[in-house]
Formats: structure tokens, sequence, C-alpha cells
């Protein structure tokens, strides 16, 4: 059974959205499309990995163009899209380049926020949900059980996933470096906008206990507290809250709100516990002059965004040590695969000529019944003589280790030469 | 003490500082656990460097300047492990390292034999006076390192670059909470050792106070901690300033044992009772 690794997909390098959201397997069409698949002839094994960023259809199947076209058509059945139309968002890889997509894609290297961390478990649920439907065979078992092992070792040997890449959560991360946690802790937030309502959010996740709700428009805090148990505060009031809260987060319109006189008097109130004042406004809400009171510590987006750049920077350095991982288990895993269809190939090449011989011999010697014993061992023995020095080189040449995809296309050579192909 | 044990401990210190060093530069792998495995190595050595001398002597082993270094290193390493159960402190592993191998080399390399306390100074209340007075020096000593730490935390912070190292620090909050605990615990230390010493003085020389030097610096330092942890306590002092003071108290502290042992400022202090 000579095969292939093959992989067809679509996703977020080669699709825009509107694209992926309508090849997206559903749970529905999952069922069915693997199935089908594995129902043609050239497909052994396949697995579906449907996720936001990627449709693929990972498969093991008889190398040639057919099985390709299989996997498009699987791909786009029972959806609006046509093959032709997406064929130029779709891509196709083999053999080596396939494991190490498989590979790349479990340890977040594919990803569109590289070391993004939800993608193992994506990629996990969904190898479960093939496995389950006996779609996914030995080869596949192995490709991808590798693959999370290849995860995790990119994972604890890189620091790819350590760095936040996002203004909300640097945010909190600079927090947690202020306050150790953020359980117990109050907020204010000034303003009732969609960027306050994000940041309450976020801080609420991250364990804030009290948000307390400043705007202009009264209504409008009430109805952004209320969302949070929090409590409104009145405009005009907030200085007398202000020294309650351990965060303060700006988002209201019309430039300055907090000076740092006020924050200094502020500071004195509350007996010189630190206070995080981020400041998501543009205009700008804090006086930046914050910053340099004690215990005070003011970020504004511009200082969030850069704090942003440098850890996605960073991540795209780790990424580097991460690809040259993968490379390593790829080479690895290939030898395994090779392994697994050298040793096949040899015997079969093996029991072809065996089968030769014996049948030639046996219909010659038949014509020749008058022959002494003696001389028909020495024919026998010239044969097998024949055979083996024949043999001798190509088995040499398949045991040996070699780079790339040399090894399995010389296997596929040698099946074809001989014609080992279906049968065994 | 014994040298072979003692140079072991020492290098083990090295090797943990420089682990801990590469784990805050790049927290993958195992080198948090081995600098943790290092100190920990060390400090069951150096121990038994201790033990075997105490054992010899029949008398705490710091009657030379070089067997003090060696006792004090122990003691902040000691005090680092005590601690590290509750604290998640890599950085600070590594600055206790450096310094537990700075001392504990220059202990190794002064090394000259010990000496033989006269007869008119032994007393009960030496060994108190002596163990009192080194431990509050060594929970100092964590202090200054905590209070280095936190102000380039600080620093970091509020310079809003270089964001990398902010993760790897502790967060203000535990540093400043530590240092706190620090004093707590060291500043009573610290005043039972100089009371300890008096009554010593009592029995020794004849009075309590003499207003040698290394008594009126030992005031001076006394006074500054006390302050700093009466404006803690009462008027919220913290932070950054808190953190100075103490880099400040523990100066002094560095100063008066370096006066009464290098200097000829000696007095009747002073590792080696020549006087």
């Amino acid at each position: 059974m000579a095969t292939e690794l093959l992989i067809v997909g679509l996703n977020h390098h080669t699709a825009p959205v509107e694209v992926r959201e309508k090849a997206a397997l559903a749970n529905g069409r999952l069922d069915s499309v693997l199935p089908r698949l594995l129902g043609l002839p050239g497909i052994h094994e396949a697995v579906a990995l449907s996720t936001c960023n990627r449709v693929e259809l990972v498969a093991c199947c008889e190398p040639g163009e057919e099985s390709a076209v299989a996997l498009r058509t699987g791909l786009f059945d029972s959806t609006e899209l046509t093959a032709d139309l997406c064929g130029k968002h779709l891509f196709e890889l083999h053999g080596r380049e396939a494991v190490r997509h498989v590979f790349r894609v479990a340890s977040s290297l594919d990803s569109m926020v590289v070391g993004e961390p939800q993608i193992l478990g994506q990629l996990k649920e969904q190898f479960a949900l093939s496995a389950d439907a006996d779609a996914a065979g030995p080869i596949l078992h192995r490709v991808f059980h590798k693959s999370f092992a290849v995860a995790k070792r990119v994972r604890t040997e890189t620091d790819i996933a350590s760095r936040s890449v996002s203004v909300a959560s640097v945010a909190v991360d600079l927090a947690q470096r202020i306050f150790e946690t953020l359980e117990g802790a109050s907020v204010m937030i000034v303003g009732a906008g969609e960027i306050a309502e994000a940041a309450a959010q976020h801080l609420v996740s991250a364990g804030v206990a009290r948000v307390m709700v400043a705007n202009r428009t009264y209504e409008n805090a009430v109805e952004l507290a209320r969302g949070f148990n929090g409590t409104p505060v009145p405009f005009e009031r907030m200085h007398s809250y202000l020294p309650l809260a351990d965060l303060v987060v700006g988002s209201s319109g019309g430039g300055e709100i907090l000076s740092a006189d006020a924050v200094d008097a502020l500071m004195k109130e509350r007996r010189n516990k630190p206070v995080f004042f981020i400041d998501l406004a543009v205009p700008r809400n804090f006086d930046p002059a914050i910053n340099s009171i004690d215990n005070a510590y003011l970020y504004d987006v511009d200082d969030l965004s850069t704090v942003v750049q440098d850890n996605v920077g960073e991540r795209k350095r780790e990424a580097v040590s991460g690809e040259a991982i993968v490379e390593e288990e790829v080479d690895r895993f290939w030898q395994w695969l090779e392994q697994l269809e050298v040793v096949p190939t040899i015997v079969a090449l093996r029991d072809h000529a065996e089968t030769v011989r014996a049948e030639e011999l046996t219909k010659t010697l038949a014509r020749m019944p008058d022959l002494p014993d003696k001389d028909r061992e020495r024919i026998d023995q010239m044969t097998r003589a024949i055979v083996n020095k024949l043999l001798h080189e190509p088995t040499r040449s398949l045991k040996q280790d070699r780079p790339e995809k040399e090894g399995l296309a010389l296997i596929s050579s040698v099946r074809e030469l001989f014609g080992l192909g279906k049968k065994s | 003490m014994e040298l072979g044990l003692l140079e072991i401990s020492s290098l083990a210190y090295l090797i943990a500082s420089m682990a801990f060093a590469a784990h805050v530069a790049r927290p993958v792998g195992r080198w948090g656990a081995f600098g943790a495995g290092a100190l920990g190595i060390g400090f069951v050595l150096h121990t038994g460097g201790i033990l075997a001398r105490l054992y010899e002597l029949g008398l705490l082993p710091v009657t030379t300047f070089g067997e003090g270094l060696s006792f004090f290193s122990w003691l902040i390493v000691g005090i680092f492990i005590g601690i590290s159960g509750r604290y998640r402190l890599t950085v600070l592993g590594a600055v206790v390292s450096a310094l537990a191998f700075g001392l504990s080399l220059a202990g190794v390399m002064l090394y000259d034999g010990g000496a033989v306390v006269p007869a008119a100074l032994r007393s009960p209340w030496l060994p108190v006076h002596v163990t009192l007075a080194f431990l509050g020096n060594a929970v100092f000593a964590v202090a200054f390192a905590v209070s280095v730490v936190y102000l380039v935390q600080e620093n970091l912070l509020k310079s809003r670059r270089r964001s990398w190292m902010i993760t790897r620090l502790p967060s203000l909050e535990q540093l400043d909470r530590l240092n706190y605990s620090c004093l707590a615990w060291g500043f009573p230390l610290l005043t039972l050792g100089m009371l300890s010493g008096g009554i010593w003085a009592v029995n020794a020389w004849g009075r309590f106070w003499s207003w040698e030097p290394r008594e009126v610096l030992s005031l001076l330092t006394w006074s500054i901690y006390g302050g700093l942890l009466l404006y803690r306590l009462t008027s919220g002092l913290r932070g950054r300033r808190a953190a100075s003071l103490t880099i400040i108290g523990f100066s002094l502290v560095v100063v008066s044992y370096l006066s009464v042992n290098l200097l000829p400022l000696a007095g009747k202090h002073g590792g080696t009772f020549g006087s």
C-alpha cells in the first residue's frame, strides 16, 4: 500500500473570512464528509480540521491527482462554494510538508496570533471527532499524537506563549506586576462607552471585585454598572469615590479629567496605596505628570501598544526556536515513516523475485526429466545466486538513510518498476 | 572550619546564582529548579562545615572576620530558603546567591585558622549576643536584596519600556510586603542583640554602654530601622522610599561591620578579640 500524506484546505493565510466561514465543517457536515471520503478507493485515512481560522482535510491516500480531487470535492460538498470558485484560496501539501504543517498548527506557529494557546485544544477535539468516526487510522493517529507532543515541547522549550499580545491583557499583566493579584481589587471606570465596557469585562474576568462607573451622562453609568453589579457614580462626585479605586480606567471624551495635583492629594488620602491609571482615551483623560508621583503608575494607549508590539516581536523571535524544534521532530517522524515503508517493500521485492525464480525453475526442470539430481541442485543454486546478486544493490539502496522526499520517492519507484503495487 | 566543604558550598552558590539568572532571562526549561537544587546542596554542605567547626571549637565559629562572613552568608541563605517556600522569587534567589557566593568566598579566602576567645570574655551571653546580632543583620541583608529588586521593578514600571523584564520580576506589592516582614523580624532581633550585648558588656567590661564606634554605628542603624518601622506603621511610608531607607540602613550595617574589622577603629568589638 504505497500511501502519501496529503492536506487540502484553506486557512487564514490563503482565504478571507467570508470564504472560511462558508467552508467551515459544522458538526453535521463533518459527519457526512468523512464517511464519504473514506468510501472513495484512494483514501485510506482522513482527519478534518475546522476552526475559525482554517478548514483542512488531512488524509493518508494513494499518491496521485485523484486523491487531491477527492479531498477538494469533500471540502466543498454541500456548501455554497464550488471547488472552482475557491481554487485560488486552496492550498495543497504533500508528504513531509504535510507532517510539518500539522506539527506547526499544533504548536501554534501557524496561528493568526502566533503562540495563542487555544489551538492545541481545538486540534485535539477535532482529531477526537475524526478518530471516533473511525476515519483516522494508524498513520494519522501517529501524526496527530506526535503533533501534540511536539506542541508540548515547543511550549516548554520556548517562551512563545508567555507574552501578552493584546492591549487589555498587557494592562492586566502590568496590574499584576503592581498588585500581585487583582482578586478583590476595585476599579473606577471613567466613561461608559464600548471601550469602558470592554475594559470592565476584562478586569472583572481577571478578578476585580468591585466596579465603579463615573460618566457625564449618569444614566449610561447606571446601565454599564448594572451589567457588572457595580456602583454608578455621578460625574461631579467622582473625586470622593476615587480613593477607593486601585485601578482607574479613562475612556471618556473631552480630554483631561484628572490632574497631577488631584492625584497627589488622592495618594495622601490612600496613604500611598498604589494606583494604576490606564488611559484608553484619545485625547487623554489623565495628566501625563501623574506617572512621576510615587506609587502612581500611568500607562496610556500608546504605552500599552508599545508593549504589545514588543511582545509580538518577542513571540516571533521565540517562534524561530519553535520552528527549529518542529523541523527536528519532522525529521524524526519522517524516518519512522520511511522505515514503515522500507521493510515491507524489501520483503515484497524478495517475495516477488523468489516467486518468479521458483516458477521458472519448475518450468525448466520439467522439460529436462533426465537431469541428474546433482545438476538440478546446481541450476537451483545458480538461479538463487542470480536473484541475490541482482537484488543486493536495490536492497542496500533502500535501506540507506536518505534525506527528505528521496526515500519515499525511491520506494514508490521500486514498487512501480517491479509492479509490487496493490496486492500486498 | 572545614575548608573543603566551604569551598564547594561557595561554588554551589555561584552556580545557583547563575542558574537563577538564566531562568530570569529566559524562563523555559529547568534552570530555576536547577538553581534551587544547587542552593540547597550548597546550604547543606555549608551547614556541615559550620557544624564541624562548632564541634571542634566548642563555640560558634565567628571568632575571626573570615569566619564571621561565612557564618553570615550561611544565615542569609537559610533565611532565603525559609521564605522561598512562600514567595516565588527567582530573581531574588539570583541576588541572594550572588551575595552568599561573594561573602562565603571572602570567608574562605580570609580563613586564617580562627582565634581563641580570651577566657575573660567567655560568658553565656556571648553566643546569645553574637547569634542575635548576626541573625538580625542577615534578615536586613535579605531586606536589602528585596529593596534593590523593588527599585529595579519600580523603575521599569515607571519608565514604561523594556517590558519583558517586568513580567520576570516579582510584583511591587509582594516585594513591599516582604520588605516589611523583614523589617518586622529584623528590628526586634537587632534590639535584642544590642540588649544582650549590653548585658554581656556589664559582665565583661563592667558597664552596659561605652560609646565605642561600633556601638554608636549600631545605635544609628537602630534608629533608621526603628524610624522606618514607625513611619510604615503610622503614616503609610512604603514603596520606593521604604526601599531606599532599607538600603541606607543596610549600608550602615556594612560600614559598621567593616569599620571594626578592617579599620584601626576597632575598640573592644571586632572579630579578633585582640584588645
